[in-house]
């Protein structure tokens, strides 16, 4: 891969806060190569390093060591305002000047541009004319994400840094935004992007990076992901009672099984061909005199291959 | 690198941001007002000093101690039973209590009581003269032309003066440091902007205020305590304008790194206290020892109220309140400097 066609090269990353025994490490060594053009996601629980990572790419935070390259240029070696007109940031968690309208705070963003589009685009754009003048503490969670997408796209960005943009806001909202981002990819603009919804990750991303406690802990596209749980289907059973009985190796023995996970109450098998694996689990559970109490089958998702990796859901948080 | 279509975006976004808190407003404008009101009805142009009160004690020659008081001005007399003369002296309603006869006069007074100490000399001057008292000098006795300051005249210029430190370093400051605390400057720092530009729309953004609230007390005093503006309108906008950005260069450096609000208004007050009490906004700064002096004119505000009594009180021209002008100048660009030298955005 040639230098021009990255639009970020992390090497080696790391950022420690604080010192001594309250320290804490942020990012362990995370390398990350973001290619011009693409949205690249950034995934992982709560407390992984997500936006550590993004905010030292932003220039906002400085690395306790490794390299970062955001589109040719390094933070600390020439001309910072100049990087920051190529690029646009929507943090995770934006505040405005709360008395100014929407359309004065996107007149005061465009004042910092050497080339912006006008506050008229920007309203179209983010479907903003209805709020256009009204105070930005007035808005809702999703008006004010918009409004922060706006900021971020007024100066015409060739990277866009979106840290978890839809948190909090609902599927419409999100949908909404979603066909924004995808417009600017379209129209040959890198995206970074941070999040911890599956759905958002696999809709809108070209390649993920999983991390997980500062570390990369996977990398590809999501179909690529997906395939290394040598399964395409989740067959999930619920039995009544706690004690089951049933072990990994009973399991791994029916048909068509990849993948085991047991928990007190369920079952969670990873397979290729559910039509083969059931029967036979059903006849197994009847034989034990076990009682079922839900059968779910499913498509696999990133979220398993996150579970399959770490042990742990996304959304239960860093610990 | 400072963009004039940045600066005066970020400095309206400023100027909105305070206009449209109505309690911002209300206080930076009613504050200084209100100050004006209570400290002019306190210290106030006063008429002459109000007659002494004398009680004769009642007895056979208290008619003709009274007679000897007669005509005298400035005092009022009147003759009182013993325990009502006691009484009334007691009370406060006399100030002198007068008893024996007009060749060996008695009199009581109270030397704690200012008042009291001018009755006495009242009394026993015209005493003394009815007994044929003759003074070997003849002392001539000059009212003050119009050119002497009364206290309040004075006191304008110098609330002004206080005015324009609480509204910059306050205004500023604590503006600052609430952006910080809300992570709005996060946002902003992300953004291609200086800091220096930043800094600069901040400051400006607080001088056309500063011009107004001066105003306001300006236009107190010539309306309600008849003072009148000596020197150059313009000049005296300039120094308004000019001890603003001192102030709010202040408030810039003095904000530059606290995180929290409490910790800025622990370094603010310490940057006021001084200035309140040593830079002649209610006393004449000759009035502390020699050795305070020093600090004294190391402060800013204390050439702010030279430079403002100058223009207002002594009509001085742009090279009478030159040495003021440059100081202001000179501490300005410092505390910007060290504003922007220090100066953190998260």
């Amino acid at each position: 891969m040639s230098e021009t066609s990255l639009a970020i090269e992390i090497r080696g990353l790391r950022k420690v806060y604080g010192s001594g025994k309250s320290q804490v490490v942020a990012v362990d060594g995370l390398d990350l190569e973001v290619r011009r053009g693409e949205i690249f996601g950034l995934l992982g629980p709560n407390g992984a390093g997500k936006t550590t990572t993004v905010e030292v790419c932003e220039g906002l935070t400085e690395p306790t060591d490794g390299d970062v390259v955001v589109l040719g240029q390094r933070w600390n070696g020439g001309d910072a305002l100049a990087l920051r007109q190529r690029i646009g940031v929507s943090l995770q968690e934006t505040r405005f000047f709360e008395k100014l309208t929407v359309r004065e705070v996107l007149g005061v963003f465009r004042s910092f541009y050497r080339e912006s589009r006008s506050v008229a685009e920007c309203l179209d754009l983010l479907s903003l004319h209805e709020k256009a003048n009204a105070r930005t503490r007035d808005l809702s969670g999703g008006q004010r994400q918009r409004l922060a997408v706006a900021c971020a796209l007024i100066g015409h960005p060739e990277l866009l840094f979106l840290d978890e943009p839809t948190t909090g806001l609902d599927p419409q909202s999100r949908r909404q935004l979603w066909e924004v981002f995808l417009r600017f990819r379209d129209d040959g603009g890198t995206i970074l992007l941070t999040t911890h919804y599956m759905d958002e990750a696999a809709q809108l991303c070209e390649r993920i990076g999983i991390v997980d406690h500062g570390k990369r802990i996977a990398l590809g596209t999501p179909e690529e992901l997906v395939a290394t749980l040598g399964a395409d289907h989740v067959v999930e059973v619920d039995i009544q009672g706690s004690d089951h009985g049933l072990t990994e190796a009973d399991l791994q023995r029916l048909p068509g099984v990849s993948g085991v996970r047991l928990e007190a109450e369920a079952v969670s098998l990873s397979v290729s061909a559910p039509h083969l694996t059931i029967p036979p689990l059903l006849a197994g559970l009847a034989r034990r005199g076990l009682a079922l109490e839900g059968l779910r089958t499913r498509h696999v998702s990133l979220e398993d291959v996150f579970v399959g990796l770490t042990g742990r859901h996304l959304r239960d948080g860093g610990a | 690198m400072l963009r004039p279509r940045t600066l005066w975006q970020l400095s309206l976004a400023q100027l909105r941001e305070f206009w449209r808190s109505r309690e911002a407003v209300v206080w930076s404008y009613a504050f200084p007002v209100l100050m004006a009101v209570v400290l002019g009805l306190a210290f106030g142009r006063r008429g002459p000093l109000p007659p002494s009160r004398v009680v004769v004690v009642a007895s056979a020659q208290a008619a003709s101690l009274r007679a000897a008081l007669q005509g005298v001005p400035a005092l009022e007399v009147r003759v009182l039973d013993g325990d009502a003369a006691q009484q009334a002296y007691a009370e406060g309603r006399a100030e002198l209590l007068l008893s024996g006869s007009p060749t060996a006069p008695a009199l009581r007074v109270d030397p704690l009581r200012p008042e009291s100490e001018l009755a006495q000399r009242r009394v026993a001057d015209a005493l003394q003269r009815g007994a044929g008292r003759e003074d070997p000098l003849a002392i001539a006795i000059e009212e003050p032309a119009g050119g002497a300051h009364g206290y309040v005249e004075r006191l304008i210029p110098g609330l002004i003066g206080l005015n324009l430190l609480g509204a910059g370093l306050w205004g500023v400051g604590f503006n600052l440091v609430d952006m910080r605390a809300k992570h709005l400057l996060r946002r902003l720092v992300v953004a291609p902007m200086g800091r220096a530009e930043f800094l600069l729309a901040l400051l400006l953004s607080r001088l056309g205020l500063v011009v107004i609230n001066s105003c306001l007390i300006l236009l107190f005093g010539i309306f309600t305590f008849d003072l009148t503006v000596q020197g150059a309108w313009p000049l005296l906008f300039g120094v308004f304008a000019l001890s603003g950005a001192v102030f709010s260069g202040l408030g810039l450096a003095v904000a530059s790194r606290p995180r929290t609000i409490e910790g800025v208004s622990g370094v603010m007050n310490l940057a006021m206290l001084p200035q309140w009490l040593l830079c002649g906004s209610f006393f004449d700064v000759s009035n502390f020892p020699a050795y305070f002096q020093p600090l004294v004119q190391l402060l800013p505000l204390t050439h702010v109220n030279a430079a403002l009594r100058g223009v207002i009180l002594d009509g001085h021209g742009i090279v009478g309140i030159g040495w003021e002008l440059a100081y202001l100048v000179g501490f300005t660009l410092l505390s910007f400097f060290l504003a922007l030298r220090f100066f953190r955005w998260t």
